[in-house]
């Protein structure tokens, strides 16, 4: 599971906003896109950087795509987490280090 | 050492460092080693703060001017123990009816080495609200697939 892509996936407002409507039921993209303020590709375009950081899943049903969560991606949110903490503590760990020494 | 489950996030790691420092860099320049692209304001990070007492708050500011809360201070023992409340929630939204623990300690191991612990605890408290409601099973059955795949 990559979580850094589903980390990053997340850190764009508008994705945030189609993951959280995606949280109420599985929609066709024409009901994503209604109410955002962005075109119709453009949220194509984000759909698509969900689904590659596996933080939504794409069904057909009938002639329609209809995308829905993908309960994995938010097992790969706990582990962006883990991932942000590994970043953020060896960064502070050098900082400390860096302190010691100057002092 | 880390300790892997769904529910928690552990860190312990050395610091070349005394105990003061190490807690000192944690807590008043987390500014300085908080990585800038996360954050849940509206526009760029300027400042990650710290109030470093009983209760501060935790936050960080924005070039627009704004402040956006990522929780505040439950613990504050210089130079031994940190306690923050992490209000983000999986909606990278900051609840203030949710309190997910992060918890550091710095035990001094030499003049200038210090042990530090790192947990972030209640993650499963994160997913409460809008993500539980949508998943069919919610948690549990998320933890028993982790189990299973951990315990493999």
């Amino acid at each position: 599971m990559n979580s850094q892509l589903a980390f990053n996936a997340l850190g764009d407002p508008t994705r945030r906003a189609i993951f959280e409507k995606l949280q109420h039921r599985p929609m066709a993209v024409v009901d994503i896109a209604n109410g955002l303020p962005v075109s119709r590709p453009a949220v194509s375009q984000h759909l698509k950087v969900l689904k590659e950081a596996k933080l939504i899943n794409l069904k057909t049903v009938g002639n329609n795509n209809i995308y829905e969560l993908n309960r994995e991606g938010i097992v790969a949110m706990r582990n962006y987490l883990d991932k942000f903490w590994d970043d953020a503590l060896a960064n502070f760990k050098a900082l400390a280090e860096q302190t010691e020494k100057q002092k | 050492m880390e300790t892997i489950n769904l529910t928690s996030i552990k860190k312990e790691f050395v610091v070349e460092a005394s105990q003061q420092a190490a807690f000192e860099v944690f807590t008043r320049k987390m500014d300085l080693w908080w990585p800038r692209t996360h954050h849940i304001g509206t526009s760029a990070m300027t400042e990650m703060v710290v109030e470093p007492y009983l209760n501060g708050r935790w936050y960080s500011r924005h070039t627009d001017g704004s402040e956006a809360n990522v929780g505040y201070v439950l613990n504050y023992q210089p130079y031994d123990l940190l306690v923050l409340a992490w209000q983000i929630d999986g909606d990278f939204k900051c609840n203030p009816n949710l309190i997910t623990e992060v918890v550091t300690e710095f035990i001094a191991e030499g003049p200038k080495t210090t042990r530090v612990r790192f947990e972030h605890k209640d993650l499963h408290k994160l997913g409460n609200g809008k993500v539980v409601e949508s998943m069919d099973k919610g948690w549990g059955e998320i933890m028993n697939v982790y189990k299973q795949f951990a315990d493999q």
